[in-house]
């Protein structure tokens, strides 16, 4: 009984991990409609900042997140002026509903992500950055039969502040009623006055620091900071955001909660090769069975 | 036009005539090609294999041999497609006379098949397939294989006393040798393989499979991994408190594990066929170059085989130089004819399958390094 509750308690960290990740990327998708495919270069962005932020000036961790929201917000404006914006220079009607132009920022976005990962990998190698020991976020906390550790807890926190902080600032500020505003019609938001642009920048600044803020937290928790990190856990929120319906939120956590349990739960049946399946399963599944996402068809977004 | 012709056949003759009187008036040169992953996720191993190759070639020009050899590095990105794509370009390179890599053995055998046709000698430092050497007379390596190293763990393993094993290796060709290997020797000694498992290589988690076996409770855990998955295992091992011993092989002997995973590596013991704390002098020599050249710590296992590798080649090139016939073919026989070859990883002869035999040495993780141990 203590193994499988054991395993229950390690996939709902994983499953925090994903959604920590998830969060921010959804965000995103639901204001464009389209998959920011270097969220995961900004999570290795974040984890790097962080790093080299602790080894030479030996900050507070909470300082630290600070820097590492602000670094990822520059970031995600940056890569927006970069990989999307252009595509939207033409305002008419005809391309703002261009599929083609709005697809056109998969692949910019795409190749703005080999780039930074190439670039990563050039100034510091490609192999495991040493993180200090003490930074860790990986001391076992004995919790009865199963054992936790304390960044299970600071990356449970996490993940519920900016979930509710999210939500407040969606429902009751006005950059974010103009962000719901521009993920339910871009159009019609431009038409009563709202600067999309503007809009836009927005959600990227708050999508990649959470996406920053991640990275780093994950990269403590796990002590294994390297250029190729994003992939992994970009697949999952990738997974976990359609599972949960393409623009909703709270969904995506939810999803990605499911996807961490059943991989952890997975290596108790099968060998753990297939846990990396789990995911794609659960892809394939919503893809044929549940094309609104799991959480049936209620389409509203962010 | 006209103009533009006979400029150009003049250019062309100029181009010929400086050549061949530079082949006249200098000494020759041999080319080898040098395929490995310079970027992408293995490319820490390629770039310590460059640097490695690069001190051997340093030592060997400041020697004042009577030839002078270039080497071509070629990156791969440990990529399938892009290994055969290089091995051609070689092969195409009537200049290249030997080639040395690929780095993982799914790679190097996968070239293998071109410089098999092609007729090009191909000496790998870390390919230990066992199939890889089978290929065909022109693949040689410098790596002890599996069905070396196994057999020699389980007999370690058994003789501290373990009867319940857990194996878990990464998921790949080499990874599978490393458990068939032990697994068949320790259950013919009279142990038990509890546990047999494998992981993708970089999985993030090892918690669900720690947790998996620790259920089985094994005296022992014989893994097959390389440093940074090992890292990984051992910190969350830690982690979950999973007190059993450790055993690994050479792969993941590198100062790096004990850097990344800290007091945590403490105790694991592994078989390896270079210590850097070796006190022969073409060791340290080496030691002290290598610190010189990359500004690291000591050199693990790997780039000490690389090292070894290229001076393994380059006697091999010397002996035909000497006989005065530098072909691939000719180059390939002198490689075959390696026979206690002096080299950092100890001494080197290639067997009638072009297998290295080479000493292993026990050794274990004690206040921060690796340091060898009687059992």
């Amino acid at each position: 009984m203590d193994y499988y509750l054991q395993q229950l308690v390690i996939g709902l960290s994983l499953g925090m991990v994903y959604a920590l990740v998830a969060i921010g990327f959804t965000l995103i998708f639901g204001v464009l409609n389209v998959v920011n495919f270097a969220h995961g270069e900004i999570y290795t962005i974040g984890a790097f900042a962080g790093l080299l932020l602790f080894t030479s000036f030996a900050p507070p961790l909470a300082a630290v997140i600070l820097i590492v929201l602000a670094v990822g917000a520059l970031a995600g404006v940056g890569l927006e002026r970069l990989a999307f914006r252009p595509f939207r220079r033409f305002t008419d009607e005809a391309s703002l509903k261009s599929r083609a132009m709005r697809e056109a920022t998969l692949m910019s976005s795409l190749a703005l992500s080999i780039v930074a990962r190439e670039a990563i990998e050039l100034i510091f190698g490609s192999q495991f950055q040493a993180v200090p020991f003490k930074l860790l976020l990986n001391n076992p906390i004995k919790l009865g039969p199963v054992t936790i550790v304390d960044g299970d807890l600071v990356i449970l926190g996490t993940s519920a502040l900016m979930l509710f902080a999210l939500q407040y600032v969606l429902k009751h500020t006005r950059v974010g009623l103009s962000i719901r505003a521009v993920s339910n019609n871009a159009l019609g938001a431009r038409y009563v006055g709202i600067d999309t642009n503007r809009t836009i920048a927005w959600t990227f600044a708050v999508g990649s620091a959470m996406g920053a803020v991640a990275g780093i937290l994950v990269g403590l928790y796990y002590g294994a900071i390297f250029p190729a990190m994003g992939f992994s856990p970009g697949i999952k929120a990738f997974v976990a955001m359609v599972m949960g319906g393409l623009s909703s939120i709270p969904g995506a956590v939810v999803c990605a909660m499911i996807i961490g349990v059943s991989e952890a739960l997975s290596t108790i049946f099968v060998a753990s090769v297939w846990q990396d399946l789990v995911a794609y399963a659960f892809l394939i599944v919503t893809l044929i069975f549940f094309p609104r996402g799991i959480f049936g068809g209620v389409r509203e977004r962010v | 036009m006209l103009n533009r012709r006979s400029l150009l056949s003049l250019g062309a003759g100029a181009l010929a005539l400086s050549v061949s009187s530079a082949a006249f008036a200098q000494q020759p040169t041999y080319k080898i090609g040098y395929q490995l992953p310079l970027t992408g996720n293995t490319a820490q191993y390629g770039v310590d294999f460059k640097n490695a190759a690069e001190i051997a070639l340093d030592r060997f020009a400041k020697a004042n041999k009577p030839f002078k050899v270039e080497i071509v590095f070629e990156d791969s990105r440990s990529d399938a497609k892009e290994g055969v794509a290089i091995a051609r370009k070689f092969a195409d390179d009537k200049a290249i006379v030997g080639v040395l890599g690929d780095f993982t053995s799914g790679v190097s055998m996968a070239s293998a098949q071109v410089y098999k046709e092609a007729g090009m000698p191909q000496l790998s430092q870390t390919a230990s397939h066992p199939d890889y050497a089978k290929i065909s007379e022109w693949q040689f390596r410098n790596i002890t294989t599996q069905a070396q190293e196994g057999p020699l763990n389980a007999e370690w393993m058994y003789a501290l006393g373990y009867r319940k094993v857990a194996v878990i290796a990464e998921q790949t060709d080499w990874g599978q040798t490393v458990v068939s290997n032990f697994a068949d020797k320790f259950k013919a000694l009279g142990g038990q393989v509890v546990f047999s498992e494998f992981f993708n290589r970089g999985l993030a988690d090892f918690r669900p499979i720690l947790t998996k076996i620790g259920r089985e409770r094994p005296d022992a855990i014989y893994t097959g991994f390389f440093y940074e998955d090992g890292a990984q295992f051992l910190k969350q091992a830690k982690q979950l408190g999973l007190a059993t011993p450790i055993h690994s092989t050479s792969a993941a002997y590198n100062q790096q594990l004990i850097t990344l995973a800290g007091g945590d590596s403490e105790g694991m013991k592994l078989t390896a066929t270079f210590l850097p704390t070796n006190p022969a002098a073409n060791v340290q020599e080496f030691v002290a170059a290598w610190k010189a050249k990359t500004g690291q710590a000591e050199p693990g296992q790997f780039p000490a085989q690389a090292y070894d590798a290229v001076n393994i080649m380059l006697a091999a090139l010397e002996r035909a130089h000497a006989a005065g016939n530098v072909t691939r073919k000719s180059l390939r026989d002198q490689l075959a004819a390696t026979k206690d070859f002096p080299g950092v990883t100890g001494n080197t002869t290639f067997d009638a399958n072009r297998e290295p035999a080479k000493q292993l040495v026990r050794a274990q993780v004690k206040g921060g390094a690796f340091v060898a141990v009687q059992n």
